[in-house]
């Protein structure tokens, strides 16, 4: 997969958990809001792609880019981001940190060690 | 003098508006009180403000006015809302000028500022409609592009000031597609349309504010040159959004003001009001309800300072902290007036007892501050989006750029700093770099621990103070895994859970706030708020929303609180970490027993 594919790939994921609609349902090529992602719902994900991406993005880059296809190649051709193809979409980050919270345990260890540092 | 610049303007406006209580001040009790009767609009007290030239301080210096910093602002608003939340509101719609401050060119910047020193000119924001609400984006409002401009048509309702204001903020969709960039902000200046083209529509009856010019405003195919575009197209939802952070933030002065009327006019009851041979305030419940009242004024102040100025120091931030504000401090607030109520006993519901009834005047009045703006929920949504962002910055930022982040903090909340000029074009729509308040919690805990050696201060006070700063760090790790652990989804059917994640967000934020005004402001605020006791007490407040009573350490003696809260009421002080003189009361009108001779059992 090339560096567009990929970040296509996580968003059609990251989208589809989120609104619990099948990731087959979701066309590349038309604006998200067709499947019922509110304006400032596509704010908030793009605080969740620059943590994946580990850049940082202009929060009204899904405004100004409304279609996964064009906000793929905007973040490929302009900002220059390529996403590694191991780093495989991670929708489900939460139910992730749910598996490895320790209990009754402090926050701050807890990211450590899903984050390594 | 008080000695602190930002309050100046509240008191000399005090100064000159004179005694409330007295029937012949401007803003009194009586004449408010009569207006409301015939819910007519306060337009004699309206043209007093213009002509004490408060306009001036609602403009930047840098456009010709006089205003420097959101502290000063929310104090002189706290000055009006105590009097009268109906005229404190008309006069403070000019707040929405903060729009073109932000994204006007200077030409409209020259405009709008001498719109409202020269002619007394005022504003509304006509964003909602009747068949919308909040959802902004579903608005009905179109511009459609014309040579030169565009045809405006549609209705906007409800507004505020939308008959007599001058000009309108109006919110209209320039792209059919939808969208976010779909809608596109005007400053419709109504004097250059076309009279015939638009129509004001007839005044809603409220419950409150009852002589507020509430209404809307109708266009059809209206034509609004270019000139009067705010940015550029498609730039109207952002710069909406990131409008209502400053008026959400604001939005809590309008509260205080009433709270603090509220618990000075049942104070006056309750002092002087005697049955079973004692006064009401001797009785041990109604005193504490009052001292109750007065410490969550406090708790509410901490906040309010702490966001307005915070716009300058951390404007990355605001997204979230005018959120917890908004919901918070007016939510909280109106508990204080209900709560309050209960001593006036059947007073409070009258409506010409007791300074001329004004107490069930601020009940209603004051019901619509958490409402608009953005109700509650609204907020809280705004909140519960930004939760997983805020938890993750958290964890990402422990422990590094402890310096930088201290410095953030004491010229937030030391009251005594200048703060660096407010920069709206910094405003983000969603946090940046996490919430300062209780990324710092470890920092606080750390400055409590160092006070240990203070030989002025109470060790039990600081005992209490440090343990109840430790719980909310424990809640606030064990929130930061529920909103891990939660299943965060989109859209608008969000789950009830995730609105209790936001209200005890709300509450710690709060709470640390608190701990930062103390921490930073005690060597200039006096003995009363140096010792730490309201703060003891006012933590242990705040944890009670999130742990039993029995879980947290005892209530220590809040006899030192309710005497300051009766020093402030017989000096006529603000209720207020910063007492701000007040218009003194006069003698003939304070002849109940609220005189110094008051004893209190301690």
């Amino acid at each position: 997969m090339n560096s567009v594919d990929t970040i296509q790939s996580w968003l059609v994921n990251q989208i589809a958990t989120q609104l619990k609609i099948g990731p087959e349902t979701i066309k590349v090529t038309e604006p998200l809001t067709r499947y019922g992602l509110d304006s400032i719902d596509s704010v908030t994900i793009v605080g969740d792609m620059e943590d994946w991406l580990d850049a940082e993005l202009p929060s009204t880059l899904l405004w100004d880019y409304p279609t996964i296809a064009k906000a793929a190649q905007y973040l490929v051709d302009e900002v220059g981001v390529s996403p590694e193809e191991t780093a495989t979409p991670q929708p489900a980050a939460a139910s992730q940190a749910k598996a490895e919270a320790p209990a009754g345990k402090g926050w701050g260890g807890l990211w450590n060690k899903i984050s390594g540092s | 003098m008080q000695q602190l610049k930002q309050f100046w303007v509240a008191e000399a406006l005090e100064k000159d508006l004179g005694d409330p209580g007295n029937p012949n001040s401007m803003m009194s009790f009586k004449q408010v009180m009569d207006l409301d009767e015939k819910e007519e609009f306060p337009d004699e007290i309206i043209d007093w403000l213009y002509n004490w030239k408060l306009q001036h301080y609602y403009i930047p210096t840098e456009c010709g006015g006089e205003f420097t910093g959101f502290d000063e602002f929310i104090s002189f608003v706290r000055v009006l809302s105590r009097r009268d939340q109906t005229a404190g509101i008309a006069f403070t719609t000019m707040f929405w000028s903060y729009l073109v401050w932000m994204a006007g060119t200077e030409e409209q910047k020259q405009n709008l500022a001498s719109f409202m020193k020269d002619n007394n000119g005022t504003m509304c924001l006509a964003y909602s409609e009747k068949a919308h609400g909040s959802d902004l984006l579903g608005g009905d409002m179109k511009a459609t592009k014309v040579e030169g401009g565009y045809l405006m048509t549609g209705e906007k309702w409800p507004i505020n000031r939308a008959t007599r204001s001058g000009v309108s903020f109006v919110l209209a969709q320039t792209d059919p597609a939808g969208g976010p960039r779909s809608l596109s902000l005007f400053m419709v200046e109504k004097s250059k349309i076309d009279p015939a083209k638009y129509s004001n529509l007839p005044k809603i009856l409220t419950h409150g504010i009852r002589g507020s010019d509430m209404s809307g405003i109708k266009f059809d195919h209206c034509f609004i040159p270019d000139a009067m575009r705010l940015g550029a197209e498609g730039t109207g939802l952002e710069l909406a959004l990131k409008g209502f952070q400053i008026t959400r933030a604001l939005c809590a002065a309008f509260s205080q003001g009433a709270a603090d009327t509220a618990l000075r006019t049942t104070l006056k009851f309750a002092l002087g009001r005697k049955l079973y041979g004692k006064t009401v305030f001797d009785m041990p419940q109604p005193r504490r309800t009052l001292t109750d009242a007065f410490l969550d004024i406090l708790i509410c102040d901490c906040c309010t300072y702490g966001v307005g100025r915070g716009f300058s120091t951390v404007p990355e931030q605001i997204s979230a902290w005018s959120a917890v504000v908004k919901y918070f401090v007016t939510t909280t607030l109106e508990t204080v007036v209900n709560n309050v109520s209960v001593v006036l006993g059947s007073r409070f519901y009258m409506r010409e007892a007791h300074d001329w009834g004004i107490f069930q005047k601020v009940l209603r009045d004051n019901a619509i501050i958490s409402m608009f703006d953005g109700s509650s929920i609204v907020n809280l949504h705004a909140l519960l989006l930004q939760l997983r962002q805020l938890t993750k910055s958290r964890a990402r930022n422990a422990g590094k750029n402890l310096e930088a982040l201290s410095t953030r903090l004491s010229t937030t909340f030391d009251l005594t700093q200048t703060l660096p000029a407010f920069d709206g074009k910094k405003l983000e729509l969603v946090n940046r770099g996490g919430d300062d308040v209780l990324q710092g919690l470890e920092l606080a805990i750390a400055s409590l621990e160092k006070l240990k050696s203070d030989s002025n201060l109470n060790p039990d006070t600081l005992y209490q103070i440090i343990t109840f700063t430790e719980i909310m760090r424990e809640e606030l790790n064990s929130l930061d895994v529920e909103i891990t652990e939660s299943t965060f989804q989109f859209g608008h059917e969000q789950e009830p859970e995730f609105f209790d994640m936001a209200r005890k967000y709300c509450v710690l934020h709060a709470a640390a706030a608190c701990v930062y005004t103390w921490i930073y402001n005690r060597n200039h605020l006096g003995e009363f708020f140096a010792n730490g006791e309201w703060l003891a007490l006012s933590l242990r407040r705040l944890m009670l929303n999130l742990k039993p009573a029995k879980a947290l350490p005892g209530r220590i003696d809040d006899s030192g609180v309710t005497q300051e809260m009766i020093r402030l009421y017989n000096e006529d002080r603000m209720f207020s970490i910063v007492p701000f003189q007040l218009a003194k009361s006069q003698l003939e009108e304070t002849s109940t027993d609220a005189s110094p001779k008051l004893q209190l059992q301690t």
